[in-house]
C-alpha cells in the first residue's frame, strides 16, 4: 500500500539513477529522457557503489531537491553467496549514507519479490516477507536499510518477472524461451511448465516507477500485472512469433508445482487507470525489436 | 411497568419500539434534544423497516426525554447506546461508562438496569455497582431488520452475578413478555457468547467468499451449491451463505478486533480470525478490480453509475460501506450515483453527479456497479438499465438482478459467485 506525498503529478527537480545501465535502469533512463526529466544516470562505472569511498563521492554529486532511484545490485546471475551478499549491504550502505547526509526529496528502493517466501501462492504487499535465499534476504535487509532514512519518504517496489528485450539474466521465463527459441528452435520446460508466475514487461516497471516518481509515492508496492501464465503457455506465446516452427520440450519433473498470483488492488487504488501490457502484447513486442529474428 | 432506554441510538430507539409493541410503558433517554424532539413527533433518525409505524401507533406509551431524571421512575433500565468503534474496530468505551455513571446515579433503589450495548469480556462485572441488580443482556441487531427482530428474539442472553439465583421481578415480566427462551449465564459467557454468535456468521461469510470466488475462476456457481448446504442439518437453513463483499456495518468488526485482543492478550492462537479479516478484505475490492479489468483500464475518463451507498439495504448506516470505499478509488473519474436515503454528498466525490433516480444514475455511463441490495434496485428492468448505459457491464456482486435478464438486454453481467459470461 503506497499513499502519494504530491496529491498531483509533479515532477521532481532531478532524478538520480543509480544503476543505471541495468535492465530496469536503462528502461527507466530512457523514459525519463522521452518525458524530459533531468536526471543523473549513475552506473557501476561511474562510481562503484561497494567501494569504502562511495559515500562521500555519491554524496558529493546528490542535491537535497534530488529524487534517487536506488537500482543497483549484484543479481543472482552474479552471485548467491554470502560475499555477493555483503557487496551488496555495501552498496547500500554507500547510498543510504549519502542520502542521510545530503537528504533527497524521495528515495526509491528497487527491491524483489524473493523477498516472499516461495509457498505463497497470493501476494499482496501484505504478505509478510519470508525470503527463503541469501538473495531475497539481501533485498529484504535492504528495505529496512532503506526504511531507516531519517525523514526522508521511501517507496520500496518489489517487482515480479521481468522480460524485456535487453534482459541480461537470462532467467527461466521469457527472455530465456526466446534466445533459445531463435537459437536452437526448441525450448525446454520444467515438467510440463505447469506453474504460474507474472510476468511484467520492463517498459511498464519503467512506467510504474515514473508514476510513482511524479506523485512522490511512499510506501511499499507489488509490481506486478496481476494476471498470472503457465510457463507451458508462455513458451507458447514465444513459439507463435516464431510461426510455431519452435519445438516445445517437456523434461521430468524435478520439483513440485507452484504457483504465484499477485492481487494488485494496491496498484489499483493507487493508479485507477494503470494499464499493463498483456504477456502475448508484450512478448510480440520484443520479437519485433528483436535482431536477427527467426 | 415503566421501562426506560439510556441512548436513542440504533440499538436503543429500536428496542424501546420493540418494548412499546409488547404493551410496556417506556421512557426513553438521550441527551440529545433534537433527537428526542424527532421521536416525539414519530421520526427516529435510524432508518428501519417498521420503526415510524410503532413509534405513532405506540405514541401515548411512550415518554422521550432529554431530562435523565425521568429515569427515575423506572423499574427496569436499559444501557442501550451503541458503542462506536475507532479505525480498528476497536469499541470506545469512554462514553458508555459515563452514561452508566450517570444513570446509575438517578436509578430508583430497587430498579435493575441491564447493560444492553456491545461490550467487551469482563465490563460488566468491574462496574461498581450492586450486582444482584445488574445484569447483562446480549443484544443481536441487524440493521435492517433492527425492529423485527427485537420484537421476535429467538432467545435472550442473561449476563448474571450468579446465573442459578432468581430473577429480579421486574427484569423476569419484561423478558418474559417476549415468549422466547432465557439462557441465564454469568456475565463473561454472555458477553463472550455475544462474539461467538458473530465469529460464526463471519466464519460463515469467509467460506462463502472464499469458495464464491473459486466458483468464479473454474465456472462452477455458487447459487447451485447454496441449497445442498442449506439442507444439510449441520449448516442449515439460515446460514450466512450470500457472498458479498466483506464485513461492513462497524459490528462484526468490532468482535474481530475484540478477538484477536484478547487471544493476543491470553497467547490463545487467533490466525483463522486474522483469515477472516483478510478474507474480507479481499473481497472489498471485487468490483474495483472488475471495473479496473473492463472499463477503467481501457477508456479514457469513462463514466461510472453507483447504485447505492448504505452498507445494506433498508438503513442509512455507511459505516465500512463497500460504496463509499469504490467511490474513494474512483476519484479521478466521473461518477454518477443514487441511494435511495443516504445523500451522494457523503461519498465526498469531486466529480460526483448526484442522480436522481437509478436510470438516471446509468444515463450516459460505461459501467453500472451494484454496491447496496436495496429491493427496489432488484425491480429495476434490464433492457431499461441497456438503454440508458452508454456501456454493457453491469457488476452486481449481491445478485439483485437476474443474471438471464441482464444477459438478454445485452449487458455483460458480473456477480459474485458465478464465471463472467456463465
Amino acid at each position: 500500500m503506497i499513499t502519494h506525498l504530491n496529491p498531483a503529478p509533479r515532477n521532481p527537480e532531478r532524478v538520480v539513477l543509480l544503476g543505471a545501465r541495468g535492465f530496469i535502469g536503462s528502461a527507466l533512463r530512457k523514459l525519463l529522457d522521452r518525458a524530459r526529466l533531468a536526471n543523473l544516470a549513475l552506473t557501476s562505472a561511474d562510481l562503484d557503489l561497494s567501494t569504502a569511498s562511495a559515500a562521500d563521492g555519491l554524496a558529493a554529486l546528490l542535491k537535497p531537491d534530488d529524487a534517487v532511484v536506488m537500482l543497483a545490485a549484484l543479481t543472482p546471475d552474479k552471485g548467491r553467496d554470502v560475499a555477493t551478499m555483503m557487496k551488496n549491504f555495501a552498496m547500500m550502505q554507500s547510498t543510504c549514507a549519502a542520502a542521510a547526509k545530503v537528504g533527497c526529496t524521495h528515495f526509491v528502493y528497487f527491491s524483489s519479490d524473493a523477498v516472499y517466501s516461495a509457498a505463497e501462492s497470493r501476494v499482496t504487499e501484505e504478505t509478510p516477507p519470508s525470503p527463503p535465499d541469501l538473495y531475497g534476504a539481501m533485498h529484504h535487509t535492504r528495505e529496512i536499510m532503506a526504511r531507516s532514512l531519517p525523514k526522508i519518504p521511501v517507496l520500496v517496489l518489489r517487482p515480479t518477472l521481468i522480460y524485456g528485450l535487453e534482459d541480461t539474466h537470462n532467467s527461466y521465463g521469457p527472455n530465456r524461451f526466446r534466445r533459445a527459441a531463435q537459437k536452437e528452435g526448441k525450448i525446454t520446460l520444467f515438467g510440463g511448465g505447469e506453474e504460474t508466475r507474472d510476468h511484467i514487461h520492463v517498459d511498464d516497471v519503467a512506467a510504474l516507477a515514473l508514476r510513482c516518481l511524479l506523485r512522490r509515492s511512499a510506501g511499499t508496492l507489488n509490481v506486478a500485472t496481476g494476471v498470472s501464465h503457465s510457463f507451458h503457455e508462455v513458451a507458447q506465446a514465444v513459439a507463435r512469433q516464431f510461426g510455431n516452427i519452435v519445438e516445445i520440450v517437456k523434461t521430468p519433473r524435478a520439483n513440485p508445482v507452484t504457483h504465484r498470483r499477485y492481487d494488485i488492488a494496491a496498484t489499483i487504488k493507487a493508479f485507477p487507470d494503470i494499464r499493463f501490457t498483456a504477456l502475448e502484447d508484450g512478448v510480440a513486442r520484443v520479437h519485433r525489436e528483436m535482431p536477427g529474428k527467426g | 411497568m415503566r421501562v426506560g432506554f439510556a441512548g436513542m441510538t440504533h440499538l436503543g430507539v429500536n428496542s424501546a419500539a420493540a418494548a412499546l409493541a409488547r404493551g410496556f410503558q417506556v421512557t426513553g433517554y438521550d441527551a440529545d434534544g433534537d433527537l428526542i424532539a424527532g421521536l416525539r413527533r414519530g421520526e427516529p433518525n435510524v432508518a428501519e423497516p417498521g420503526l415510524p409505524e410503532i413509534l405513532r401507533k405506540h405514541a401515548a406509551q411512550a415518554s422521550f426525554t432529554a431530562n435523565l431524571g425521568d429515569l427515575s421512575g423506572c423499574e427496569l433500565v436499559y444501557i442501550a447506546s451503541d458503542v462506536p468503534t475507532d479505525d480498528s474496530g476497536a469499541s470506545e468505551l469512554a462514553g458508555i461508562r459515563k452514561l452508566i455513571e450517570a444513570v446509575s446515579g438517578v436509578l430508583a433503589p430497587d430498579a435493575v438496569l441491564v447493560i444492553l450495548c456491545q461490550v467487551p469480556p469482563g465490563f460488566t462485572r468491574a462496574l461498581a455497582l450492586p450486582l444482584e441488580r445488574l445484569f447483562y443482556q446480549v443484544e443481536t441487531l441487524v440493521f435492517g431488520q433492527a425492529v423485527e427482530r427485537a420484537m421476535n428474539p429467538e432467545r435472550f442472553i442473561l449476563g448474571c452475578s450468579d446465573p442459578a439465583a432468581a430473577r429480579p421481578k421486574a427484569l423476569e415480566q419484561f423478558l418474559s413478555a417476549f415468549g422466547c427462551p432465557i439462557l441465564p449465564m454469568r456475565y463473561e459467557s454472555a458477553e463472550l457468547a455475544k462474539i461467538a454468535i458473530n465469529c460464526c456468521l463471519v466464519s460463515s461469510v469467509s467460506v462463502t467468499n472464499t469458495l464464491a470466488e473459486l466458483c468464479e475462476r473454474l465456472g462452477a456457481a455458487w447459487p447451485e451449491i447454496v441449497p445442498a448446504l442449506k439442507l444439510d442439518k449441520r449448516i442449515g437453513q439460515h446460514a450466512y451463505l450470500a457472498p458479498g463483499l466483506g464485513i461492513a456495518g462497524g459490528n462484526l468488526e468490532r468482535d474481530l478486533a475484540t478477538v484477536c485482543r484478547l487471544a493476543d492478550e491470553q497467547g490463545t492462537d487467533a490466525g483463522v480470525v486474522r483469515a477472516w479479516i483478510a478474507n474480507s478484505r479481499n473481497r472489498r475490492d471485487w468490483v474495483l478490480n472488475a471495473l479496473h479489468e473492463a472499463v477503467l483500464s481501457k477508456l479514457e475518463d469513462p463514466v461510472i453509475a453507483v447504485l447505492g451507498l448504505a452498507y445494506k439495504q433498508d438503513t442509512r448506516s455507511t459505516k465500512n460501506s463497500p460504496s463509499l470505499a469504490l467511490l474513494g478509488h474512483l476519484a479521478p473519474f466521473r461518477v454518477r450515483v443514487y441511494d435511495p436515503v443516504v445523500p451522494a454528498s457523503e461519498a465526498e466525490h469531486a466529480r460526483c453527479h448526484e442522480a436522481t433516480s437509478e436510470l438516471d444514475a446509468c444515463e450516459g455511463a460505461d459501467a453500472l456497479a451494484i454496491m447496496t441490495p436495496w429491493g427496489q434496485f432488484g425491480r429495476l428492468d434490464p433492457a431499461q438499465i441497456a438503454r440508458k448505459l452508454r456501456g454493457k457491464l453491469v457488476l452486481d456482486p449481491y445478485a439483485v438482478l437476474k443474471a438471464s435478464a441482464c444477459r438478454a438486454a445485452g449487458l455483460e453481467y458480473r456477480t459474485l459467485g458465478l464465471k463472467a459470461g456463465t
